[in-house]
């Protein structure tokens, strides 16, 4: 086991020099710069001895692969570098961000956890029914709506019309997070909700199912402890994808209800062409991809003793 | 059966009961909306104000004037006044100052009025006032640049200034954002919070974030209305919409074009001007096709500015016939420009030998599609409708419109076989002096002149702009510059942007400055 997590670890290494080299070099195609950025936005025209000279102080002037070592050295002496942008360092403002977009995400999961898995089980025994039809279409409809509509759809009802939630949060709070995570957890609900429901009657339609009812087992006792149990490989698999994306922070959701996380961080860094500050989110989304489903293997393991881990003997 | 019956009604219950609990935690805390805050709270009186553009992407991180176009935020939201400042029909003014001589093109001499103090207390004289410059320059690269100081004495409230070159616009760029006057002593905190000499004091500031002000209890012009204020950035124009109809914040600067229809009803106030900031185009001088003079006058009478304006941006815009808008007194219909005339841009085409030849709707002429590469960027919402609105109406006149809208068109503007037309916004006037459009676009020295434009006229014209002091014959002197460039059909300008603030109906003077760097003041207050 050791072994197999250390293995996995190291793996981390090339991605990570693969995927920072990639992004470094495409936000480069991208065109434009910071200095050309700031420009466009503030409408002022600079002259070009004083664009050339800020990106003489910003290292923009040398060839692509020196900025690239630059930073990468810079990196393995723990400098991130400076934000383009802020003028602040980049660990502490990416840190700084990291708790409102673990709990938007926690809050997130949790409510996608109260909403799809019962939701899905009840579709699943009432299969073809009314309860059904209605649980699907409401899926459905989840599904067709994207986040955005979602959120200013709840905004409207809930700020404007009930006046029970506050439209712009007011910092990392309970009130706050309501919102942004039920436009979350409504999206991913509809998404996955069907996935419990396919799962569960897959196990249904399974032998020991029968057999169990065929003993006098009761319904309930057999589809919690048999079939809620071996659908569960299924459902953490989709979870831990979930969290895999929420923790690189939902920019969107983010940028509309002014959730100061991660995701609006590097929306703001990549309109604004702040390498340093999209590096780092580079890294962080490479690390927790690979970290979530080094943990969701494990789970596995936890969940169903007959999978083995990288070809490992139990 | 029941008793999973039972299980699910509980999930659900479970499920409901989370929503409503996370939806309702903390509901019990002192804030509820900003709007009840008021009405609840008679002793304090609070208004919480939306604004888009504050932030670091914008050069706003925080309200310090010697960092960036912080100085923005710090005029904005009356924590900084300048010596001088812009009137409504945007001439100049003392503020912090009596008076000013100009005995010599060199030197400027100012008094400063001796009734004012920082909100740190310390009184404002000539020394503060030294100290703030002195720092500005040693900090500022653009202030440098633009205010050109050699020398600064102080003596009593009397500031002597020498700068190392003429600077006919030297007040105008005192009157810059960045010369909000602060106190070098009170310092300037990590966070950028600077001690200045306006209505209202800069209390807390999260960057990007928020900023808290309170009233300036001594403040030498007038008692403000509130006794504090809370500006929200708020990026998403859709979120500042709702936080304005949902009673969370008081007043919004930069809603979206299409949420205005909304707010037009007796709950809300509306106050709009037209800004400096212009849509314009470019004519390439180096492509073959915008080289001809016929093409360029075609499609300056190709283009319908009434119905880009009126439809397209729905009102929310002013039609541009030069440079500036008519706020300015070398502005608006002080000079002549193409009216949009289908009729006689065809005519001219087809004077200069450009014939549908073929039928397919578009001219030719040697053989050549007369077919315009139009180069504009995405990040503003009207130049792309712009370029929509010009692509149906030069077809009209038999002109073919490709539109290349980029990110990275920095870099494609200055290959000079990349485009035809170029089409940008930029603030004309930033100082309400007309000489900065001309020196960044126009000339042959000029950094942003894209389309390689040169006019024997226009450098004469802007040597005598360059060393007139006279503020009449300077405006003189942009009107005359500007209708050289009209005439030759060098730059279109469509529009002029119109800003606007909204407030809610409880609220009195929220009003929209043509400059653009007047939002807070002393005058604005609850209605009584």
């Amino acid at each position: 086991m050791r072994s197999y997590v250390c293995k996995r670890l190291l793996q981390l290494i090339p991605i990570l020099l693969a995927i920072t080299f990639l992004s470094f070099g495409m936000m480069r195609i991208a065109g434009s710069d910071a200095v050309l950025q700031k420009m466009e936005n503030t409408g002022i025209v600079l002259s070009r001895d004083m664009i050339e000279q800020t990106r003489a102080e910003l290292g923009l002037d040398r060839p692509f692969l020196v900025q690239y070592l630059t930073w990468l050295w810079n990196l393995l002496h723990g400098d991130m570098g400076t934000s383009y942008i802020s003028g602040k360092a980049v660990l502490p403002t990416f840190l700084s961000k990291l708790p409102a977009t673990l709990l938007l995400a926690v809050v997130s999961i949790g409510l996608t956890m109260v909403i799809s898995i019962p939701l899905g089980i009840l579709a699943a025994v009432k299969q073809n029914r009314f309860m059904d039809y209605l649980i699907r279409f409401c899926s459905f409809l989840g599904n067709s709506m994207p986040n955005f509509f979602v959120a200013l759809l709840l905004m409207y009802v809930l700020a404007i019309r009930l006046h029970v939630l506050p439209v712009i949060s007011n910092g990392v709070n309970g009130r706050s997070v309501a919102m942004p995570a039920l436009t979350l957890a409504i999206a991913m609900s509809a998404k996955y909700l069907r996935q419990v429901r396919a799962t569960v009657l897959d196990e249904l339609s399974k032998e020991y199912v029968a057999g169990a009812k065929a003993r006098g087992v009761r319904f309930s006792v057999t589809l919690i402890k048999s079939v809620l149990r071996a659908s569960m490989v299924t459902i953490v698999t989709l979870l831990t994808l979930s969290i895999g994306s929420l923790l690189g922070g939902t920019a969107i959701v983010e940028s509309i209800f002014l959730w100061d996380g991660v995701g609006k961080l590097a929306v703001d860094a990549i309109n604004m062409r702040d390498y340093p500050m999209i590096q780092a989110y580079v890294m962080w989304m490479a690390m927790i991809y690979v970290v979530v489903n080094l943990l969701a293997d494990l789970s596995y393991r936890l969940l169903d003793p007959r999978i083995r881990l990288g070809g490992m003997e139990p | 059966m029941k008793r999973m019956k039972t299980v699910c009604l509980f999930l659900l219950s479970l499920c409901l009961g989370l929503g409503v609990l996370g939806g309702c935690a903390e509901s019990e805390s002192s804030v509820e909306r900003a709007g009840e805050e008021v009405s609840d709270d008679e002793e304090r009186k609070t208004f919480v104000f939306g604004d888009t553009t504050f932030n670091p992407e914008n050069e706003e991180p925080d309200v310090n004037p010697h960092r960036a176009y912080s100085g923005w935020a710090c005029i904005r939201y009356g924590i900084g006044e300048t010596l001088f400042h812009y009137s409504d029909s945007m001439e100049m003014e003392p503020w912090l100052a009596v008076r000013y001589e100009n005995p010599d093109e060199r030197i400027w001499v100012i008094t400063l009025r001796d009734d004012v103090t920082f909100s740190s207390g310390r009184k404002m004289d000539g020394e503060a006032v030294k100290e703030c410059l002195e720092h500005l320059v040693e900090t500022h690269d653009r202030a440098r640049g633009d205010l050109g100081m050699e020398s600064i004495e102080a003596e009593g409230q009397v500031l002597t200034i020498t700068t190392s070159e003429p600077k006919p616009a030297f007040l105008n760029y005192l009157s810059d954002p960045y010369g909000c006057i602060i106190d070098m002593q009170a310092g300037i905190t990590e966070d950028g919070i600077v001690a200045g000499t306006g209505p209202y004091i800069a209390v807390s500031l999260v960057s990007g974030e928020r900023l808290e002000l309170r009233k300036n209890e001594n403040y030498w012009n007038g008692t403000p209305g509130y006794d504090s204020i809370t500006v929200r950035t708020i990026s998403d124009g859709d979120t500042l919409t709702l936080a304005l109809q949902s009673g969370e914040i008081d007043g919004a600067y930069g809603l979206p074009y299409a949420s205005y229809a909304i707010f037009q009803n007796d709950d809300y106030q509306i106050s709009s001007c037209a800004t400096s900031r212009a849509f314009f185009l470019e004519m390439n001088a180096r492509s073959a096709v915008t080289a001809d003079d016929a093409v360029r006058q075609a499609i300056a009478m190709g283009i319908d500015k009434e119905g880009f304006v009126n439809t397209l941006l729905q009102g929310n815009g002013y039609v541009a016939a030069g440079v500036y808008p008519d706020s300015f007194s070398f502005g608006g219909d002080a000079v002549t420009a193409e009216a949009y005339d289908p009729e006689g841009a065809r005519a001219i085409l087809d004077a200069a030998g450009w014939v549908d030849s073929d039928g397919d709707g578009y001219r030719e002429k040697d053989g050549t599609k007369l077919s315009i590469r139009w180069l504009t960027y995405p990040s503003r919402q009207e130049l792309l409708l712009l370029a929509e609105s010009a692509q149906a109406t030069l077809k009209e006149i038999g002109v073919e419109v490709v539109i290349h809208s980029t990110a990275d068109h920095n870099s494609l503007r200055v290959d000079p076989v990349a485009w035809d037309v170029y089409a940008s916004a930029m603030v004309t006037a930033p100082t309400g002096d007309p000489e900065y459009f001309f020196t960044t676009h126009c000339l042959d020295a000029s950094s942003a002149n894209n389309g390689s434009y040169h006019s024997d006229e226009l450098e004469k014209l802007e040597m005598e702009l360059a060393a007139t002091f006279d503020v009449s014959r300077r405006a003189d002197l942009a009107v005359q510059m500007q209708q050289v460039i009209l005439d030759d059909h060098a730059f279109v300008f469509c529009s002029h942007l119109k800003m606007s603030m909204v407030s809610q109906a409880s609220v009195s003077g929220l009003t929209a400055h043509p400059c653009d760097f007047y939002e807070i003041t002393a005058d604005l207050a609850p209605v009584s």
